[in-house]
């Protein structure tokens, strides 16, 4: 490669942080610290009921004895220090009103955020189609065409909305894929959880518009802890987005979230997402430590579930976005884009675990590494005995962007039964001299060149993105391809 | 047009020295055949033309339009006039031809000063050249050369000669794996492309090729030197009697 | 007193009862050091290099009331050892029994000079162990490989001087009598100078029945331009544990294959360490595990590229049934400034029936861009279009299904270049999935 190439290459790794800013509001933010005072004094803040508060409880109680007696995971190829759980704030609402009865409520500084973050919040500037749930720090500021959404039975609100108004279906479902049991960061959500969407599709409906959650941290010195749910009855049909973006700081911030998805008989589940937490400086100073439990289960026989993921963001992501597959017929997909850059570092990939009857997956994950990042994927592919005719397809694609960071593929693949067929191909490659010659060759520039490259080989993945966020995503890939050149 | 002067050129890993003294010169319009058998450096001659990294330039000048070629980066050249079709075409897995000759087309164009083409204009500019070498329209859609047949590889890189309207195409060995029939095609699309401001260096290793594109002059590289050059007809001399009397010639001399 | 110190001590008191036995000097301190390092690391209860293999749990099911003690006193005779030869392969032999080199029952006639073949108990000071042994490699420390240093007393030493091409194969054979309850740990060290060649193939073979646990160790040295090749096959009973043990080191320029071939019907753990360092090295890894009625059978690989320009290719298969348990473990790691690796993974199972499992975790660790690494794995029955293919053709479905299995093995049977004993692996294997 040139000494052009080169340097681009060195400017993509250093490439900035154009979300950093932060929203000055007034927030209420509780002191510093866990405890079961500070779990308390969350519930009553939302004005939880009982049995909330005691779940709570009973996963903090669970907290401290993983803590305890496993400590932290390490089995991840991550380095970072140990998070000081007593470091962080676990509540922080911008301004002190802690609901919104409509959209004018407000405060008009917190609705410019989110438009300057490109997120349209008022409805008549909304995307048509595309419903919003706003979580900044710990709590829901708004949702759109809620109303439009319950002409069709949809209910899409924040987590503490669904817990008064629904309380019958968070009971009943909330804990059942993930159990606050699962890990220690689920354990500390479970625990901890402030806000987060909540999504119920009933029976036979067709949700007529994109879901989507953005989440913001703004607030100095805490973490963020949002639970989603998502409920699709029989035959019925919803695609999710998330999105994240968070300010530039110097410290680390925790973001442990949980993601549960039900899918029953015949549903289908699409749940993508857009991960641009703060990475940190080019130092590896600052950046969002993301340590999230996503999990749906395929129920009922003939559902699907499928998650794709644009990850650029975060300092450490550590994240498995899994399905299991108890339906007989049942699909579960796995599409990754995993963008690293500076001193990210990303360990990131999925859980397939088939127990129905000729239940298929399909796992493709593209990474790519630059600076002096790592990037890791890590998926586990399991066949229960009892899960006749499995079939699952893996496709583990990495490239490198220069000669500092890393690429490393770590799949499982644990099968137990002899009708099973797995199949799972990795390659590890650098954008070729003789790719970047031939498109000189048409007149390309050399940094053209390598940005199409990079483009063609994560197109798959974008491509399964909804159309509107596609554009984005594409868009955030050239953002963090571009540096400070072109 | 193209002035190659006593060129020299070796491999840059080992030192090999495989160009060892080129000269060639090309007027605008004139179609130049380069023949010669297997490792005379027919290719070694196209990639460093091209730019292709890899080869030490030990001595000599080629100059373009009035201008040093060697000193210009692989994309500058393609930008002044200079198009290679490829013997190997390279795949680029998910990079779709629209994206890739977009930016191919206005990158030229800018370097021409002209304004760049709108969505509109492109599509139907593709539409029509496509047709030019019977490829299908839609090839826009599919990924440059992953998954395409070795014909449609050659046909692709002829539709984009004709796309990108260069000064001088130098066809790298254009006509090897084709059948007659994806061969005519080829060579009518070049045909087609002939002019009086645009030359060609056809680089090929039977004669076969120019019954179809017929050459002013036919050169034969051996041993990194070109040691004979002629007209048509010494092409017709090399299908009947091989390259030997060549050789034996050229050691009498 | 908590069952993990149970097996350590044993094994401590074992070692303190024969500290200051047979080995003197070098050796002597080399294993004081690996019986500390041992005694700090401990046998793994959990760790992701042993997540499917819970070898603290099977040795602690092992009755071993003389863990640590080798088996003694074996009557073998030449007719019994005969019985395991492999026909046409004309080699120099050598004979362990239970891990003791038995001079009267090999034949190392007309060994050329340059060429070395020692019993480790009397080659201490020999200038190829003094160098090479537990030479290198911390990277591929592990409790197992400091437990056999730190008893290290029974095994042969090869050393091939530089520029012989040793043209005769040298064939090993371990022989376990396993009539009572016993710890086998054997050490191989090849020595390979510059420009050598030469080849090994290695059988164990139990005849007993009663527990035994081995706990092998090899360590290759190959240098420049050197071309070697090594081949292994366990064949042992139900009650036999073995853990083996390869680390090889290439100078550049040279050649190492190996092909493992594992065939018990107990536990098998083969861990090997490749360490190419030196460019343009060529390392060809390969395995075979047919595992059945409840065998366990565990290939762990490491190819470590810390130089350029160098490739390797790995390719491990497997046939299992019956309650067997089948894992691969196969890692690439290519270190930073190692560019322009070529590099190829792959593992291979077809599973029979649906008590048998596969555990598969194919991984590459990569440091530096320009490099070409891939892997793959895939793991399913029986082409059945292609049984049905056969059957159409009048052959009977038993037999189909030995064609096919046979044919899915061919590739890596066929990396083995000494004929005689692919033929005799070939034979085996056939003889064992016919029995099934």
């Amino acid at each position: 490669m040139s000494a052009t190439g080169t340097e681009y290459l060195n400017e993509v790794a250093a490439s900035d942080y154009e979300w950093g800013f932060v929203t000055d509001v007034e927030s209420d933010t509780v002191p510093k610290g866990l405890s079961e005072d500070v779990i308390r004094l969350i519930s009553s803040k939302k004005s939880e009921p009982r049995w909330l508060l005691d779940w709570r409880l009973k996963a903090y109680a669970h907290f401290e004895k993983i803590l305890a007696e496993r400590g932290f995971p390490t089995w991840a190829h991550l380095d970072y220090p140990e998070v000081d759980f007593q470091n962080i704030s676990y509540y922080s609402a911008p301004n002190s009103k802690p609901k919104y009865e409509s959209l004018d409520e407000v405060d008009p500084k917190l609705l410019e955020t989110f438009e300057r973050l490109g997120i349209p919040v008022t409805e008549q500037k909304m995307l048509a189609g595309v419903a919003v749930d706003i979580v900044m720090d710990s709590v829901s500021v708004a949702t759109t065409f809620k109303d439009e959404l319950a002409k069709k039975g949809v209910i899409f609100c924040s987590f503490g909305e669904a817990v008064e108004k629904h309380p019958d279906l968070v009971r009943k479902y909330m804990g059942s894929v993930v159990p606050h049991t699962d890990n220690l960061y689920a354990a500390l959500n479970s625990a901890v959880f402030t806000d987060g969407s909540f999504a119920y599709i009933p029976k036979g409906v067709r949700c007529p518009m994109e879901l989507s959650t953005y989440f913001r941290i703004n607030a100095a010195g805490t973490g963020q802890f949002e639970r989603t749910l998502i409920i699709a009855e029989e035959d019925a049909y919803v695609s999710y987005l998330e999105g994240c973006t968070a300010p530039r700081r110097d410290e680390n911030q925790l973001h442990a979230a949980v993601v549960e998805i039900v899918a029953h008989k015949g549903a289908e589940v699409k749940y993508s997402t857009v991960q641009n937490w703060y990475p940190g400086d080019a130092q590896g100073k600052g950046g969002v430590f993301n340590f999230v439990t996503k999990r749906g289960i395929c129920e009922g026989d003939d559902s699907k579930i499928s998650w794709t993921q644009l990850e650029t963001g975060s300092a450490v992501t550590w994240k498995y976005p899994s399905v299991i597959l108890k339906g007989d017929r049942s699909v579960g997909e796995f599409y990754s884009v995993a963008f690293t850059k500076g001193k990210q570092q990303a360990d990131t990939g999925t859980k397939m675990i088939h127990l129905g009857q000729d239940t298929s997956s399909t796992i493709i994950s593209k990474g790519i590494s630059a600076g002096n990042s790592q990037n890791s994927y890590r998926g586990l592919v399991k066949i229960n005995p009892k899960a006749s005719g499995a079939r699952n397809f893996s496709q583990c694609d990495s490239m490198l962007l220069g000669d500092r960071c890393g690429a490393h593929t770590f799949p499982y693949l644990e099968i137990g039964h002899p009708t099973a067929k797995v199949e799972h191909e990795a390659t590890t490659s650098k954008v070729g001299e003789d790719q970047i010659f031939y498109c000189q060759q048409r007149g390309i520039s050399e940094v053209d060149a390598i940005k199409l490259i990079v483009n063609g080989f994560c197109k798959e993945i974008l491509s399964k993105l909804p159309m509107e966020f596609a554009v984005e995503a594409q868009k955030l890939l050239a953002i963090e391809l571009e540096g400070s050149v072109g | 047009m193209l002035e190659i002067t006593n060129l020299h050129a070796s491999i840059e890993d080992d030192g090999t020295e495989i160009l060892k003294g080129i000269n060639l010169s090309v007027a605008a319009g004139e179609v130049h055949a380069i023949m010669g058998p297997n490792g005379s450096g027919k290719s070694t001659l196209a990639s460093v033309l091209a730019g292709r990294g890899g080869y030490d330039i030990t001595q000599g000048s080629v100059s373009f339009q009035g201008e040093d070629l060697l000193d210009m980066d692989p994309d500058v050249r393609a930008r002044e006039g200079l198009f290679l079709a490829f013997q190997y075409p390279v795949e680029l897995p998910g990079v779709n031809m629209a994206t890739f000759l977009r930016h191919a087309v206005n990158s030229i164009r800018e370097h021409r000063g002209q304004d760049e083409l709108s969505a509109v204009d492109f599509l139907k500019l593709m539409k029509e050249k496509a047709a030019f070498v019977n490829l299908d329209p839609s090839l826009r859609s599919r990924a440059v050369n992953e998954g395409f047949s070795g014909g449609e590889k050659k046909r692709n890189e002829i539709f984009q000669l004709a796309m990108l309207e260069p000064k001088l195409a130098v066809l790298d060995e254009t006509d090897s794996g084709l059948d007659i029939d994806a061969l005519r095609v080829v060579s009518d699309g070049v045909n087609q492309l002939r002019a009086a401001d645009r030359s060609f260096v056809v680089i090929t290793h039977y004669q076969r090729l120019l019954e179809y594109i017929v050459p002013d002059h036919v050169h034969v590289l051996m041993g990194g030197r070109i040691v004979k050059s002629g007209g048509a007809e010494l092409a017709h001399k090399l299908e009947e009697h091989g390259y030997d009397w060549i050789k034996d010639e050229a050691v009498v001399a | 007193m908590s069952e993990r110190q149970t097996i350590e001590s044993r094994l401590l008191e074992t070692w303190e009862s024969r500290a200051g036995s047979a080995m003197n000097g070098r050796l002597h301190d080399g294993r004081e050091l690996a019986m500390a390092r041992f005694r700090e690391a401990g046998i793994p209860a959990k760790s992701e290099a042993w997540k499917y293999t819970p070898i603290r749990r099977i040795l602690e099911r092992m009755p071993l009331l003389s863990l640590g003690a080798a088996a003694e006193g074996d009557t073998l005779s030449a007719a019994d050892v005969a019985a395991f030869a492999i026909d046409g392969l004309d080699a120099f032999r050598v004979v362990l029994v239970n891990g003791r080199f038995r001079a009267d029952l090999s034949d190392l006639a007309g060994l050329p000079a340059g060429v070395r073949i020692l019993d480790l108990r009397n080659a201490a000071s020999d200038p190829a162990v003094v160098e090479h042994l537990d030479g290198t490699g911390q990277e591929a420390r592990d409790a197992f490989a400091e437990l056999n240093s730190a008893f290290v007393q029974d095994g042969m030493v090869v050393v091939v001087d530089a520029g012989i091409v040793l043209e005769r194969p040298v064939f090993i054979q371990h022989v376990l009598t396993a009539g009572s309850p016993a710890l086998i740990q054997p050490r191989l060290l090849g020595v390979f100078g510059k420009d050598s060649q030469a080849r090994i193939v290695e059988v164990c073979r139990t005849i007993g029945q009663d527990h035994v646990l081995t706990n092998a160790m090899s360590e290759f040295h190959t240098a420049t331009g050197a071309v070697i090749d090594h081949v292994r096959v366990i064949d042992e009973h139900k009650d036999a544990v073995h853990i083996n043990s390869l680390r090889s080191y290439q100078e550049g320029g040279s050649t190492f294959s190996t092909n493992v071939i594992t065939v018990s019907a107990g536990v098998v753990r083969n861990q090997s360490y490749f360490l190419p360092d030196g460019e343009n090295c060529e390392t060809h890894l390969s395995g075979f595990y047919l595992g059945q009625n409840g065998a366990h059978i565990d290939n762990h690989t490491l190819v470590d590229h810390a130089k350029p320009e160098c490739y390797s290719n790995e390719l491990f298969k497997g046939i299992l049934s019956n309650k067997a348990i089948g894992v691969f473990n196969g890692k690439v790691l290519v270190r930073q400034d190692a560019q322009k690796i070529n590099a190829y993974q792959s593992n291979k199972s077809v599973i029979l029936d649906d008590t048998a499992r596969m555990y598969s975790k194919p991984e590459l660790e990569i440091y530096a861009d320009d490099v070409r690494c891939s892997h793959g794995a895939t793991t399913g029955e029986l082409d059945q279009e292609a049984m049905f293919y056969l059957q159409t053709r009048g052959i009977r479905k038993d037999d189909a299904r030995l064609i096919l299995l046979e044919a899915f093995a061919a590739d890596v049977l066929d990396r083995i270049r000494l004929d005689a004993v692919r033929d005799h692996v070939d034979a085996l294997i056939r003889r064992r999935l016919s029995q099934n």
